[in-house]
């Protein structure tokens, strides 16, 4: 009987280590892909034509729906950043989607909002009332609707998709800046093959600790909050390869809800956001994918490396928690109702490689890594375990997790250079080393019991984020950095 | 269980070497990356006065031709950032002296380069600095095996203003290595006027993805001359719906009277939702009263989008549009909302956004 129990605490044991080992290996690959395609991509820079684009006729009009849901801390910057795009023809729809503050009054202030009647372009099941709808009269082409919260931030985005006019819509988050020239660039895609391509994603970095003016990140810094500097590495290797990675395997599943655009016609074709889901970007996505899979239509969803977009992160675990708790469930949504994807070579390689890795690794990974990381404890406190050749495998499967963000760093500092400081790299090296150190873990834990929601069916709701906002008192005209 | 040690042991070393190699490319990148960019603006500020003197073309500056010719690398890529900004000589006198310098030769060589970018680079450096000289030799890149390279064989070919690419451009949009149509709708955009009658003639061409772009640009252009022809493509029922979308976008952006008919019939006949929606924008564009029944009927159409479509279309008649809205927007039907709407937006025109950093 103890040596079944033995036997069964160290292949519990061993099995996480190789899991974390094959998982680090993988995404080792698609971050080799995603390098492949950003060191192609530097011989190509000053040839992507963005002036000719922004003068282009044929650059289709861009709708950005924000859904707001207390956001007095940072609105006006957002709204601002969004409105100063450099971009041919776009209008705002903000949705203030229950307020409790004063977003909605800062907003009718600062742009001398007037009640209008809403001029409907699509009949979207929308479930929280609408109470108003108002248009800027400061010339600005700003669409702000007053909508009851459900608790959803689909239906604040399905109210906007209603509203919104233009054959692009673009979803930004309320506590997201744009970079000048982010629209444009992502909108490229678009423009250049207007037939294929359905979505496109640009990359989201962390605002937190930035200099910021008036909408405008006027020096990225990093915060000295930890926490922020490991989700600021863990944003650069997801963004600036994972995805790259992914999209150059036709394998893009995730655009972000922070930051994407997407053809309007076919969002609304689809039924718009799936009011039920947690994922609601990745799963319109994927209901996109399906949808033109299915109508034998074309389909390209694109990753767009360059044009950035700069959100507030959780700067608590207990916020940070929460956070990652909704991602885990909303991707157990995702991939309940889209099971039939999984492994189907129909649906080429989101089918056969995103789906299934996110099942595995994204969605079962929590799983096998807290019940594991248990089994080596208990296997370590009974002594079962050999302590040597367990550091070696730990001390392995550290370097590869701090390989992975050490590239992310270099691709960073080689190519899009948004750090400029010297120290702010030293930190986001020793972040990419902490990380795998109590960050990671925790990070499974919330994953798990986010899991655990979704299998108990739990309710889902859109909780915002506390925010802090990006430039504060006391001289919000001053450049100011974010609080870190 | 046994682990192979000295496996795991030789792996953990070679990825600590990795990151190891990494972190010293990464700070010596940072450290040198100041050095260089205050060589590259001093040798740009001691490079500048040549190409003032060779736009000058004035022998008082005492700068020998020698000089010029023999300066180093950088000067290409001044001369060739500015080469857009310019215009007639200047730009003429810019691109010899790349000529004279064996920069466009160099790029004519580069076109066969097994690197794609480089072949992309050389193809984008023909379309801005040699003018109509290398327009086969760039055509042929359309049918390259890169799509980044067809791409920016298209652009090449638009900026270098032969219109004689025309027909190349057309060819690239179908095939096994087709382009974009937004890339070559780009292309021939730059081409200006002069590629309208060769695009006029391809409104019958073979392709639907090729007629599409067509007439969406010769509704850009606003070309009357294409206005019959795009006009059959609306009333042909059996004709693609997305070519009869565009070309009924196209009829309204020429805004000839005589395409309110063929809008009209799609408007109220069509079972597609997105032709009625652009047939009803478009006859708004065209502004002609008589569409004002036609348009009120739309009021009461099923689709969302084809109501309001119809309600801005009337708004824009003028004032027997508004009228006929106002009556609408008064009553009790179904469609009073959209008319109100419509209303709404005339009385509150929308400008464009302001330049960042404004307040």
């Amino acid at each position: 009987m103890n040596e079944l129990f033995t036997d069964i605490v160290l292949g519990a044991s061993w099995t996480v280590l190789g899991y974390t080992l094959l998982l680090d290996t993988i995404m080792f690959c698609v971050v080799l892909l995603g390098a492949r395609r950003v060191a192609e991509a530097r011989h190509w820079k000053g040839a992507e034509g963005h002036a000719e684009i922004f003068a282009s006729p044929l650059t289709p009009a861009v709708s950005l729906l924000i859904p707001a849901h207390d956001e007095e801390a940072g609105i006006l910057d957002t709204l601002r950043a969004a409105l100063g795009q450099r971009y041919p023809s776009l209008e705002v729809v903000l949705v203030d989607d229950g307020s409790t503050d004063r977003t909605f009054d800062l907003v009718a202030e600062r742009y001398r909002l007037t009640e209008i009647n809403p001029r409907r372009t699509a009949s979207l099941p929308v479930r929280g009332e609408i109470l108003s709808v108002h248009r800027a009269t400061t010339g600005d082409p700003l669409l702000v609707i007053r909508k009851a919260s459900v608790g959803q931030k689909s239906d604040a985005l399905n109210a906007a998709l209603n509203l919104a006019r233009h054959p692009l819509v673009c979803m930004l988050d309320a506590d997201s800046l744009l970079e000048e020239d982010a629209l444009l660039r992502v909108a490229r895609p678009f423009v250049e093959d207007p037939d294929n391509v359905i979505a496109a994603g640009g990359v989201i970095r962390a605002a937190n600790g930035a200099v910021t003016d008036r909408g405008t990140v006027v020096e990225p810094r990093l915060s000295r909050n930890w926490l922020v500097r490991i989700q600021a590495v863990e944003y650069l290797r997801s963004f600036l390869l994972g995805r790259t990675g992914w999209a150059d395997a036709n394998a893009l599943l995730i655009i972000s809800g922070a930051f994407g655009l997407f053809r309007r016609d076919l969002v609304v074709e689809i039924g718009g956001l799936d009011h039920r889901s947690l994922g609601e970007d990745a799963d319109l996505v994927v209901s996109m994918l399906a949808h033109q899979q299915r109508a034998g239509a074309p389909h390209r969803v694109v990753f767009v490396p360059e044009p950035v977009c700069w959100t507030e992160v959780p700067e608590t675990l207990r916020v940070l928690g929460r956070q990652r708790r909704r991602w885990s469930h909303g991707l157990a949504q995702l991939l309940w109702k889209h099971r039939r994807m999984i492994g189907n070579p129909r649906f080429g390689a989101v089918g056969t490689m995103a789906l299934p890795f996110f099942l595995v690794f994204e969605l079962l990974g929590p799983v096998v890594e807290v019940f594991g990381l248990a089994s080596v404890a208990l296997a370590a406190g009974l002594g079962i375990l050999d302590l040597g050749t367990a550091a070696v495998m730990l001390g392995l499967a550290l370097a590869v997790g701090t390989l992975l963000s050490t590239t992310a760093i270099a691709v960073e500092v080689l190519t899009y250079r948004r750090y400029r400081r010297g120290r702010d790299l030293m930190a986001l090296v020793l972040a990419a080393v902490v990380e795998n150190v109590g960050y990671r873990q925790a990070h499974a834990w919330y994953r798990l019991r986010g899991l655990v929601a979704a299998l108990a069916r739990t309710n889902p709701v859109w909780t915002a984020m506390p925010r802090v906002g990006f430039s504060g008192d006391p001289a919000p005209a001053e450049l100011v950095p974010a609080r870190s | 269980m046994t682990v192979p040690l000295g496996g795991v042991l030789l792996a953990g070393a070679a990825v600590t070497a990795l990151i190891i190699v990494l972190l010293a490319a990464v700070a010596a990148v940072h450290l040198l990356r100041g050095r260089r960019t205050s060589r590259d603006e001093r040798r740009k500020r001691e490079l500048m006065p040549l190409v003032h003197a060779v736009l000058d073309d004035d022998p008082d500056d005492g700068i020998p031709r020698s000089d010029v010719l023999g300066a180093p690398a950088d000067l290409d890529e001044i001369v060739l950032d500015l080469l857009p900004q310019l215009r007639g000589s200047d730009r003429e006198t810019l691109r010899l002296l790349l000529a004279e310098r064996g920069v466009v030769s160099r790029a004519v060589a580069d076109l066969s380069a097994r690197k794609p970018w480089r072949r992309g680079r050389a193809v984008s450096l023909l379309g801005s600095a040699a003018g109509t000289h290398h327009v086969a030799a760039m055509a042929a890149l359309l049918a390259d095996r890169s799509l980044e390279v067809r791409c920016a064989a298209a652009r090449a070919l638009g900026k270098a203003g032969d219109p004689g690419a025309v027909a190349h451009l057309l060819h690239a949009v179908a095939g096994e290595r087709a382009l974009p149509t937004g890339v070559v709708g780009m292309a021939l955009l730059d081409l200006g006027t002069t590629a309208l009658p060769i695009l006029r003639d391809a409104l019958t061409g073979e392709h639907g993805a090729s007629r599409a772009l067509v007439a969406e640009l010769l509704g850009v252009h606003g070309d009357p001359s294409a206005a019959p022809a795009l006009e059959d493509l609306v009333r042909d029922a059996r004709e693609d719906r997305g070519v009869r979308r565009t070309a009924a976008a196209a009829l309204g952006r020429i805004g000839s009277p005589t395409s309110t008919e063929p809008l009209v019939s799609a408007l109220t006949n069509s079972t597609d939702p997105r032709l009625q929606r652009t047939a009803a924008e478009a006859l708004g564009r065209i502004g002609d009263p008589t569409a004002t029944i036609p348009l009120l009927a739309g009021l009461a159409d099923d689709d969302v989008a084809v109501r309001a479509a119809c309600a801005d279309a009337l708004a824009a008649l003028g004032a027997e549009g508004r009228a006929s809205l106002e009556q609408v927007a008064a009553g009790a039907g179904a469609a009073a909302p959209d008319a109100q709407a419509a209303l709404d937006e005339l009385d509150g025109p929308v400008r464009r956004p302001q330049p960042a950093g404004v307040a």
